[in-house]
């Protein structure tokens, strides 16, 4: 709910929510129309929720999310290197 | 065979939850019901806000987490002010509601509201309880997010019929949070790369935020910032983590912070942030904040890096680990000493007020007020004008010794806080500066400090104004002061002495004179040092403004440091 919720204060529409169960987590996947800003946005809103373990986005906006999501320290950096 | 409410208040106790404030109603009764016996001493408010602002007391003072009860529907819905204060200003909180009936969920039954959907953002993490089974689990796991990272609010709602049900009891659970591959910290490979940014530095600086309270690395940043020995200042939450004599210290910074910490701040080249967010109240226009300079922002919560603008060098991870792989990099090496730099940034021509006293006579009092205050004092202020003569007239090196609600900014946080900062810290002052404004809010707390006899010494600035408001109103709408006036308020005096609580009256006119006269300075001697709670009613002009001021949207640089004279 506060993944929906993260979108909807932005008055984004959501023309697709799918959630799926996996084990004992849910994997949500969202379609959403979003500006760069409002994708950093929500990587960070969605990445403060503490039982989010993963965000990561589909193709169309690739380039953004990796660039600066999620941030990247020198620590994040290496992890990300390993991942 | 244990009842939920009993399930619950064992859970409770194993998380050393020792005291609780709330306000009891239909749905939360079992609760209630249960409590004799339990080992947590339950503090009654006189309204649930009272309740969740005490309990953000308790918290903030001491580090650990502050629990408020409430009732489902409107009980529940009295909670979310302090719930959303909570989340602004990271407070370790966990809020338990009564909510009705599991069967009558949804049906919109008697006082049935849906807390957990109106809360969702506002909190960190919340639960509708579904069976009495999860109980443990949920409680265990509603604490260790109040209380881990970033630490913020939790909402536990449970329905009646699960206090009131029995099962057996096999003891508290335990959480283990799931791994996050992005929740990598810090692991040292961050300390050559800030070294040799502060060799390439010719105007650096540090702002110190919540996060070093939070951290409990004071002792570790006040060494750090002693081997820098470059301009610091803080935040309104960082105020009193660093020693205000400190010869590098500028004090507060942001909308209302001190002319030398912002133009500091305007003119780095090499921004330090050590816990804080960078709110707006803090950056002015985020377009021109600290235009010339790198960032290297320390931060526990990924989530908050980048907000305001891409920072160079984010260090994620607790300040109590950084800050000690920071200071034995800067042993190994020769780092520049910043003195010309310094005498610029901490120089005289950038001091502020006049020390002989020729500022406004509300400054005057609350300087009076701290510089009497006995040692290791607690300040909290309410929001407004005062809140920020108090904030920048603060001189305490105690951490958590200035509270506020800074993030979210609500009136009438102060007094109900102020009874959580007491019962936490019995034998210590507890100061509770109030505009006539904010004290009205929860003015029916007056009622708690009396019944526990809590020695708040409680000041009301009285301008008869929301002066903050009206001060906008006046350098910003043309002084139409539309609905700001409060000329018509009660008198203060009458109303403390009607919940049996001591209190008198002061004017402007006393702190006219400098030094203030013997007699003047005994009364606030006398005011300070009462074994009991008392009120001191403080009436200042109607039009006294804070200052400087940064006009929203502006750059720090563009402070107002004083009216415009009139045409």
């Amino acid at each position: 709910m506060r993944i929906l919720n993260a979108v909807s204060r932005r008055g984004l529409d959501m023309p697709s929510v799918h959630a799926d169960a996996a084990e004992r987590d849910h994997e949500i996947t969202l379609a959403l129309d979003v500006n760069p800003k409002q994708i950093g946005q929500l990587y960070r809103e969605w990445y403060a929720i503490p039982d989010v373990i993963k965000v990561r986005s589909g193709a169309a906006h690739e380039t953004e999310w990796g660039n600066a999501h999620p941030p990247t320290g020198v620590s994040m950096e290496r992890a990300a290197a390993r991942a | 065979m244990l009842k939920g409410a009993e399930i619950v208040l064992q859970c409770l106790r194993a998380e050393r939850v020792e005291l609780m404030f709330g306000y009891p109603g239909g749905a939360i009764m079992p609760l209630y019901d249960a409590l004799d016996g339990s080992g947590i001493r339950h503090v009654l408010t006189r309204h649930e806000q009272g309740a969740v602002f005490a309990a953000e007391g308790y918290a903030r003072v001491t580090g650990k987490v502050g629990v408020a009860i409430a009732t489902s529907g409107p009980g529940a819905t009295n909670l979310v002010t302090g719930i959303a204060d909570a989340k602004m200003d990271s407070v370790p909180l966990v809020c338990i509601t009564g909510q009705v009936r599991s069967a009558m969920i949804g049906t919109d039954a008697f006082q049935e509201t849906d807390v957990f959907g109106v809360t969702l953002s506002l909190t960190k993490w919340s639960r509708l309880v579904r069976t009495l089974d999860e109980i443990p689990e949920v409680i265990a796991e509603g604490f260790h997010w109040a209380r881990s990272g970033r630490p913020g609010p939790v909402i536990i709602d449970i329905p009646t019929d699960m206090l009131k049900a029995k099962k057996e009891f096999s003891g508290p659970a335990r959480f283990t949070p799931h791994a996050r591959p992005a929740d990598a910290k810090a692991d040292g490979g961050f300390t050559d790369t800030i070294v040799a940014m502060l060799q390439q530095a010719s105007r650096p600086v540090a702002l110190i935020g919540a996060g070093a309270k939070l951290s409990g690395a004071i002792p570790e940043l006040r060494q750090l910032l002693d081997q820098l020995n470059i301009p610091t200042f803080a935040t309104v939450h960082g105020l009193g983590a660093v020693p205000p004599q400190s010869p590098y210290y500028l004090g507060m910074v942001g909308m209302h912070g001190t002319r030398a910490a912002n133009m500091a701040l305007h003119e780095t080249d090499l921004l330090l942030v050590l816990g804080a967010r960078l709110d707006d109240r803090v950056t002015g226009d985020p377009s021109r904040f600290a235009p010339h300079a790198k960032i290297v922002h320390f931060e526990i919560d990924p989530a908050q890096l980048d907000r305001v603008r891409p920072c160079d060098l984010p260090v994620i991870g607790d300040l109590a680990e950084t800050i000690p792989a920071f200071q034995a990099e800067l042993r190994r090496h020769t780092v520049t000493d910043f003195k010309d730099w310094r005498a610029v940034a901490c120089g005289p021509d950038r001091a502020e007020l006049d020390p002989r006293g020729l500022a406004q006579p509300t400054i005057r009092f609350l300087d009076e007020l701290f510089s009497r205050l006995p040692e290791n004092s607690v300040v909290l202020a309410d929001v407004g004008q005062h809140q920020m003569w108090a904030a920048q007239r603060y001189r305490s090196s105690s951490p958590r010794g200035f509270i506020t609600s800074g993030g979210l900014g609500a009136m009438g946080f102060a007094l109900p806080a102020a009874v959580g900062v007491q019962l936490a810290k019995p034998d210590t002052c507890i100061l509770c500066v109030s505009g006539d404004g904010g004290f009205q809010m929860n003015i029916q707390e007056l009622a708690t400090v009396h019944r526990l006899d809590l020695p708040i010494k409680m000041v009301i600035i009285d301008n008869k104004y929301l002066g903050m408001v009206r001060q906008w109103q006046q350098l910003f709408y043309e002084r139409n002061y539309a609905e700001t006036d409060l000329s018509d308020n009660p008198d203060f005096v009458e109303i403390a002495k009607a919940y049996k609580i001591p209190s008198f009256r002061m004017n402007e006119d006393v702190m006219r004179e400098f030094p203030v006269s013997d007699e003047t300075g005994s009364e606030i001697d006398r005011f300070l040092r009462s074994p009991n709670p008392e009120l001191l009613v403080f009436d200042c002009a109607p039009e006294a403004n804070v200052f400087p001021m940064v006009p929203a949207g502006a750059a720090l640089s563009e402070m107002l440091l004083e009216e415009e004279p009139a045409e």
